[in-house]
């Protein structure tokens, strides 16, 4: 539907532009170099223009900005500012920008950068840090790849992979060694308020950046606040949490701003802000009670959030309500069987799911697979031509002769790995249990089917996990796969090979935990647990190993619901995380023994309780949540373009 | 239960090699065929005894999928000990060892103690894969080696006690510190002589649950 807008800049008056500014600066480069160099040991060695990072999957949407390589003593950094006040992007918020900025990265902060270089469309690269977590693409749009790698080459060392030829490994040779020998260390006992990433440039250089970057003078300082995103004053600490609440629902969401006074008389008898030092004192900066009143308010701030939000939650978690049965539903549909009001259908399944037997039905409108205006007939109309349309992608692979198959290496190891899954897939559930069952063979197919049916995507593991309920409830083998399809238009993302639907939403999550619970942040960042990855089966299979059957099924369709936010699914892991913060902490918990704790959570979350603080928290941060997460972050809506799973790689 | 000394150990290789179920074997002593596919990383942990002293291991099971392994390699860190498995009856399993071992030597300590396991030997009739050649690549690449079977649990005990008796003796001949939890050692209650030896925090830990 939106597919001119998509890969096509030909008409884009604001591409032309950035071409030109792009040769400008091709010009520029060397005379840069001398006109920044050696101020206080900082040196620029590399600027490079119209380096982009497409925040969504439409490169009209993109960010532009400066990427720059500065050496300082023999260290080397990488930054990338985005421009200000760039017409074409304005309606992308400040927020926004700012959630890409890449400060001052020490390259011994990065593992490996990864070049990608499409036949059609720009170059980009990855580049991997050594907690894992990876920036999102940048975009050459005026080339300049291979010069880039060639700078970093000359002052640190880079080889390339053998493995992967576009993958460069940084401070490779180091590598062993350099753990061992970062492991010896203590407990880092930098301020935590700073992030390693800045600590060592020069400031001036910094600023410098910023300024040169900021076309827009006006603005020139909003954007060194960052990600702690409130200017820097000094504030009466009493005053300064109805301001910092005022502030901050003063974004929020319609439905917050009218709760809003309610909460604020609440919060006051509750001695809201006598809580706030202890939270300090004891989570945040265990041993430096003492300086808590040198603190900037920034910190302050931030501590405050955490405290304002457990108290935010108490209040707004709508209690769950019992699931929409029959005669309820009944009064969603017009005589002919159209949803009137799907945005009401929504709400009510999002506070109390559906009952069992509506699954069924449901699903598919949920999923976006029949639509909600459609009636009776027109979905037994659909549901039929669909049923033909799967039989013939099925046939696809049905028709490959044993002859063909010994051929055909990528469908024999696909169908093998296939095979290998389904058998370890809910097998304990009367469903799918036993010899021979035919619903396995049912999973097999559909997998196998929808590998052709999207080829490029093609099977990858959890996606069974994501089937099996699918089937259980439609019990119908076209019926599955299209539900399936619409799941996975949804999810599709998060399987990529390379893992960066899965790497967008690790740092979508490290963003909200920043603003949600920032204490729990800092203490994360602390034990050099940023990455995240404990939380990767959550999300990875949207928590099916988290929550028996029934409730994860319960789960899924209010997460379907899309209400009140298309990412619940990640207010949800900050609400947990948020519930066990305390003990987390408490027990100084390091990266292993927190990802022990968080697998051995399964099976003991509380899914009512979580969802009303999951609600909470996505009301309480409003937009400024939303800005916190990636555009394009799945499940957002994805466009059907083709190339959103094109793999570089040759694995299945 | 208090321990004289707990060990990390990781399960590397291939997807459906049967790590998990080498795990299952070793812990509770049982074959599931019908155990879900793991996503992500799973732990198991057990006692055993070396030199008269209770050593836990805990052991972690990874995700053997080639594209999780950006993600699984961050557990490998501070593993004292790695059971690298293979499936004999599936070639290309084989083949892989030796991207699997340079990730491991890469993301792990250097002192770990890797073992290499080709597994389902039960299915000796479906063999792709020679026990010399498992042999062989070991001896290359200084790893201990045994053919095992989830199944039947031939070798299962064998190799996980095997694999702590060589970190063990590492420790006797002072290869580690052990004070350092970086190799994936903790020390309990009665692991080393002397002031830190009765440190009572690890083993009082232990105490609650033998997870
Ligand atoms: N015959 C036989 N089958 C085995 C043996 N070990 C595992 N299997 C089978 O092999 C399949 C895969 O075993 P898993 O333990 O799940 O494999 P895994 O290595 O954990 O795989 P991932 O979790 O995907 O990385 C299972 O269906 C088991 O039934 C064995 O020793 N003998
Ligand atoms: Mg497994």
């Amino acid at each position: 539907m939106l597919e001119s807008e998509l890969h096509d800049l030909s008409d884009d008056a604001d591409y032309a532009a950035s071409q030109q500014q792009g040769s400008a600066s091709m010009m520029l480069r060397s005379d840069s170099i001398k006109q920044n160099s050696p101020r206080d040991g900082a040196e620029v060695v590399f600027t490079k223009e119209n380096v982009a990072i497409h925040p969504t999957q439409f490169a009209s949407e993109r960010i532009s900005g400066r990427l720059k390589l500065i050496k300082q003593s023999s260290a080397l950094f990488m930054t990338w500012i985005p421009y200000k006040g760039h017409s074409t992007e304005a309606r992308l918020s400040d927020n926004e920008r700012n959630l890409y900025t890449i400060r001052a990265v020490p390259f011994t902060e990065i593992r490996s950068i990864r070049r990608h270089t499409p036949a059609l469309g720009w170059q980009y690269i990855i580049v991997v840090l050594s907690s894992g977590l990876a920036y999102p693409p940048l975009y050459f749009y005026s080339g300049g790849v291979k010069e880039f790698l060639a700078t970093i080459k000359q002052h640190v060392l880079l080889v390339r992979s053998e493995e992967d030829a576009n993958v460069f490994l940084v401070n490779d040779f180091q590598n062993t060694l350099q753990r061992t020998l970062s492991s010896l260390e203590l407990p880092r006992a930098v301020p935590l308020a700073c992030g390693p990433s800045n600590m060592s440039v020069d400031e001036s250089i910094l600023n410098e950046n910023q300024e040169r970057a900021d076309n827009d003078v006006n603005n020139g300082s909003s954007s060194v606040t960052h990600f702690h995103g409130r200017p820097r004053q000094k504030v009466d600490p009493a005053r300064d949490i109805s301001i910092q609440v005022l502030e901050k629902f003063s974004l929020v969401t319609k439905f917050a701003r009218e709760t809003t006074s309610q909460l604020f008389r609440e919060n006051q008898i509750n001695g809201f802000s006598e809580r706030r030092t202890p939270i300090q004192t004891n989570i945040d900066h265990p041993r430096r009670s003492s300086h808590v009143e040198e603190k900037t308010s920034d910190e302050s701030c931030l501590a405050l959030d955490s405290q304002e939000f457990d108290n935010l939650s108490l209040v707004w978690g709508k209690p769950r309500q019992p699931p929409l049965g029959s005669e309820e539903w009944i009064i969603f549909l017009d005589s002919e069987g159209r949803v009137t009001d799907s945005e009401a259908l929504r709400k009510r399944v999002f506070y109390g799911g559906l009952d069992h037997e509506l699954r069924n039905e449901v699903w598919g409108l949920l999923l976006g697979y029949y639509p909600y205006d459609s009636t009776y007939a027109e979905r037994e109309f659909l549901k039929s031509i669909k049923k033909s349309e799967y039989e013939n992608i099925k046939n696809q692979w049905q028709s490959i002769s044993s002859a063909q198959a010994k051929r055909f290496t990528k469908f024999r190891e696909r169908k093998g790995l296939i095979e290998k899954d389904v058998v370890r897939t809910d097998r304990s559930l009367p469903f799918y249990e036993g010899d021979d069952n035919p619903n396995v063979n049912i999973l097999r197919d559909i997998l196998l089917t929808y590998s052709f049916y999207n080829f490029d995507l093609g099977y990858c593991q959890g996606m069974s996990d994501l089937l099996s309920p699918i089937l259980f409830v439609m019990d119908d083998e076209s019926e599955a796969f299209w539900c399936f399809v619409a799941l996975m238009e949804r999810l599709g993302p998060n399987f990529n090979r390379d893992q960066n639907g899965m790497h967008s939403q690790l740092f979508a999550l490290s963003k909200l935990v920043e603003l949600l619970d920032s204490p729990l942040h800092n203490y994360f960042k602390q034990r050099d647990c940023l990455n995240y990855f404990f939380c990767f089966r959550w999300i990875l299979i949207q928590f099916k190993r988290e929550f028996e059957y029934e409730k994860t099924m319960r789960l899924w369709e209010v997460l379907w619901t899309h209400y009140p936010s298309e990412h619940l699914h990640l207010y949800l892991c900050v609400a947990i995380l948020k519930r066990y913060r305390g003990k987390i902490v408490g027990e100084g918990m390091d990266f292993d023994t927190l990802l022990k704790f968080i697998n051995e959570l399964s099976g003991h979350i509380d899914l009512d309780a979580t969802l009303r603080d999951a609600e909470a928290l996505c009301i309480c941060a409003g937009e400024n949540g939303a800005a916190r997460i990636p555009p394009g972050t799945p499940p957002s809506l994805p466009i059907d373009d083709g190339s959103v799973y094109a793999q570089q790689d040759e694995i299945l | 239960m208090s321990y004289a000394y707990l060990f990390k150990y990781i399960i590397i290789g291939d997807t459906g090699v049967g790590k998990s179920c080498l795990l299952l074997q070793f812990t509770d002593k049982r074959f599931q065929p019908v155990h879900d596919l793991t996503i992500g990383v799973e732990f198991g942990a057990r006692m055993i005894t070396i030199d008269n002293k209770p050593i836990k291991l805990q052991i972690w099971d990874t995700a053997g999928q080639e594209s999780f392994r950006s993600i699984t390699r961050s557990y490998y860190r501070g593993a004292a000990g790695a059971l690298l498995v293979y499936d004999i009856t599936r070639r290309e399993t084989f083949n892989h060892l030796a991207s699997w071992l340079e990730d491991a030597r890469q993301h792990a300590n250097a002192n770990m103690t890797i073992m290499l396991i080709g597994n389902k030997c039960d299915l000796a009739h479906r063999r792709a894969v020679s026990t010399e050649e498992g042999e062989q690549f070991a001896k290359e690449h200084g790893l201990i080696f045994m053919e095992a079977s989830a199944k039947t649990a031939q070798n299962v005990e064998e190799a996980f006690i095997k694999t702590a008796a060589t970190i063990y003796k590492k420790i006797q001949d002072g290869v580690f510190d052990v004070s350092n939890e970086s190799y994936g050692i903790k020390v309990g209650y009665g692991g080393i002589p002397g002031p830190s030896g009765g440190r009572d925090g690890p083993s009082a830990a232990a105490g609650g649950c033998c997870s």
